[in-house]
């Protein structure tokens, strides 16, 4: 189900985030060099930290990255039917924090997410990947409101769930955590789903020695990602890792690389009910339920390849 | 001095092959069995587990436990164990017969109280008795030396993508155990499933072996002939990695961790949420989950023990 290696028009949905952030310079970086993906849009998403937060980020984030040229959109400020719940002990209380960013160059689209996305899907004569970094509120809305655009969607790779176990709770991973009815909706849908799950994101970890790597590039943008590695590798290092996981770079490296990962299809279905499971990805790796696979779900990679390719795309910028 | 061992059953094949092991092993005694639904309906696994009893020589009081979940609607596994629980073996039972009337929660308390806190417990059903028992006697818990469980899965289940036999046959009652349990060792699939005899193990445990290993070679084939029919090379042994364990800790390995059951989920309904690999943890530990077995001495012990008998 998944074809590696495809050039494609994109939309970036995310919850600015360190990780969201650098899943969106790699984006970026892919099209300044071989073109192999098209940032057609931006839209922001409440998750990691609240709606208004994620959006200025998203600003400050495309400001940086030399993209006020694309159009970005506010989205949904809550989770389809609860309240959200952020993360702010993750990516600190501005949602970004760390070193001081450019203010925003660009202004918001008057449009909302759903919309913009909408458009960029009717107007796109070719299919359109969603990178889906945060909640999947914004996707499972513009599902919902615009089935007859399903078709113009080639793909949803997003960076979500886990098989074999969760982060935020000892079942769910963050993301789906925070809307599991909004990644039901994506899952039942029918687009193919390139899931990059916390199998493969707490495998893609950037160690001392690679955080280093990426300070000695010297340029402004090196500095900001060096200091937000950092910054996310001092957080993960405190809870255990040896390293900082590079989960939302994943949704974009799996698109550009899918050489170094390592994908299975499974069928995955999202516990949106119970005590301890709620957002769960539940995938069928025995196959007992005997129905067709809906995701190619990513569970390991080449990390020092990866690390390489990061490298590689924060350098891309001079 | 050997462990005082109660079996809490729902017999079963592999069941039955774990009543063989722990009775041929000497660091085990077995004091007492309480029979369970489960695999089979609880007359049958009350009938099968006496069977297995009198093959042994018949010293050893079966008493008869909850004939039903304690919420949910039965669910069995006739694919695995044959219409009768016992792989469709006749086994026959004794002419004369002490049949205990006393229920399996009553006598396991009773058992508990005067073993003064050395009593081992192996479950490999269900875990209906279990609740029953802690619910009717709050004391229970803190009077067994270690509840050793065959059950759960830290990975994928085997009757759903989230959940294993025995936890999804009565996820309530799990919970209940787990919440207010006694010191746990929980024997999952990651484990169980690595313990299993292939043809050639079956057909030397009965050649060079007695009465009991020629019905124990009759009992696996039809769990065998169904774990073939998904590609999986032997009879999987589940029930008798709770009596290994207890007995050989040091072939295998396992991790402290918090273990609750899922009750109202619709897709994870008795998954066995572990937090061993999340960066979230529950508040207490309240299991050893074994997660990796020395096969091939395990199969030898198991293989071994019932030719002994």
């Amino acid at each position: 189900m998944y074809k590696p290696g495809e050039k494609s028009p994109v939309i970036l949905d995310g919850d600015p985030g360190h990780d969201d952030a650098i899943a969106w310079l790699i984006a970026r970086a892919s099209m300044m060099t071989d073109k192999a993906l098209d940032i057609k849009a931006v839209t922001a998403v409440g998750g990691n930290v609240s709606l208004d937060k994620t959006a200025y980020n998203a600003m400050r984030v495309l400001t940086l990255l030399g993209m006020t040229e694309v159009p970005l959109a506010k989205g949904a400020e809550h989770p389809l039917m609860r309240e959200l719940m952020s993360a702010p002990s993750v990516h600190g209380e501005s949602g970004l924090d760390g070193p001081v960013l450019p203010e925003p160059e660009l202004s918001l689209s008057s449009l909302t997410a759903v919309e913009l996305m909408a458009k960029v899907l009717r107007e796109s004569d070719e299919g359109v990947t969603i990178v889906s970094t945060g909640p999947l509120t914004n996707t499972a809305a513009l599902l919902l409101a615009h089935p007859e655009l399903k078709e113009k969607i080639r793909r949803i790779s997003l960076m979500g769930g886990g098989v074999s176990h969760g982060n935020w709770t000892p079942a769910a991973e963050f993301n789906i955590l925070v809307d599991p009815e909004a990644a039901d909706i994506v899952f039942k849908s029918g687009v193919p789903i390139l899931m990059s799950g916390l199998d493969v994101t707490e495998k893609a970890l950037v160690l001392k020695d690679d955080v280093e790597r990426i300070r000695a590039i010297g340029s402004k943008v090196g500095d900001i990602v060096w200091k937000w590695l950092e910054f996310f590798y001092q957080y993960h290092k405190k809870i255990g890792y040896e390293g900082a996981p590079m989960h939302d770079p994943c949704a974009v490296m799996a698109l550009l690389h899918p050489e170094i990962f390592t994908v299975r299809d499974y069928h995955v279905e999202i516990e949106t009910a119970g005590k301890y499971c709620q957002g769960a990805t539940v995938a069928d790796v025995r196959d007992i339920k005997k129905q067709e696979p809906n995701a190619s779900v990513v569970l390991g990679l080449d990390r020092e390849k990866f690390v390489d390719y990061l490298v590689e795309a924060v350098a891309a910028y001079r | 001095m050997a462990y005082p061992v109660w079996m809490d059953v729902d017999t079963g094949t592999d069941d039955a092959l774990a009543i063989l092991l722990a009775h041929s092993l000497e660091e085990i005694e077995i004091v007492g069995l309480s029979a369970v639904s489960g695999n089979t309906e609880l007359h049958h696994s009350f009938r099968n587990t006496r069977a297995i009893c009198a093959l042994l020589g018949g010293g050893y009081p079966v008493y008869a436990g909850a004939p039903k979940p304690l919420f949910r609607e039965p669910f069995r596994a006739p694919l695995v164990h044959g219409s009768n629980g016992l792989g469709d073996v006749e086994l026959p039972l004794p002419q004369k017969e002490t049949v205990h009337e006393e229920a399996a929660w009553d006598a396991l308390y009773q058992e508990a109280k005067k073993q003064g806190g050395r009593l081992r417990v192996i479950a490999t059903g269900p875990l209906t008795n279990l609740a029953t028992a802690f619910a009717k006697y709050p004391d229970l818990p803190g009077l067994i030396h270690t509840l050793l469980i065959m059950g759960g899965c830290v990975s994928e289940g085997n009757v759903t993508p989230s959940a294993e036999f025995n936890i999804y046959a009565d996820p309530e009652a799990a919970e209940a155990v787990f919440l207010s349990g006694p010191p746990i060792v929980l024997c999952p699939l990651d484990v169980t499933e690595s313990l299993y005899l292939t043809p050639d193990d079956m057909r030397r445990m009965r050649d060079d072996g007695g009465e009991a290993a020629g019905y124990a070679y009759d009992i696996l084939q039809k769990p065998w002939s169904f774990h073939r029919s998904y590609g999986h090379p032997g009879a999987q042994m589940h029930d008798s990695c709770p009596v290994l364990y207890l007995v050989h800790p040091e072939l295998f390995t396992g991790k402290e961790a918090g273990v609750y059951v899922e009750t109202k989920g619709r897709l994870t309904y008795g998954k066995t949420v572990t937090d061993l690999y999340s960066d979230r943890k529950f508040d207490r530990k309240n299991a050893l989950v074994v997660l990796e077995a020395k096969t091939e001495e395990c199969i030898e012990i198991l293989i071994r023990g019932i030719q002994s008998i």
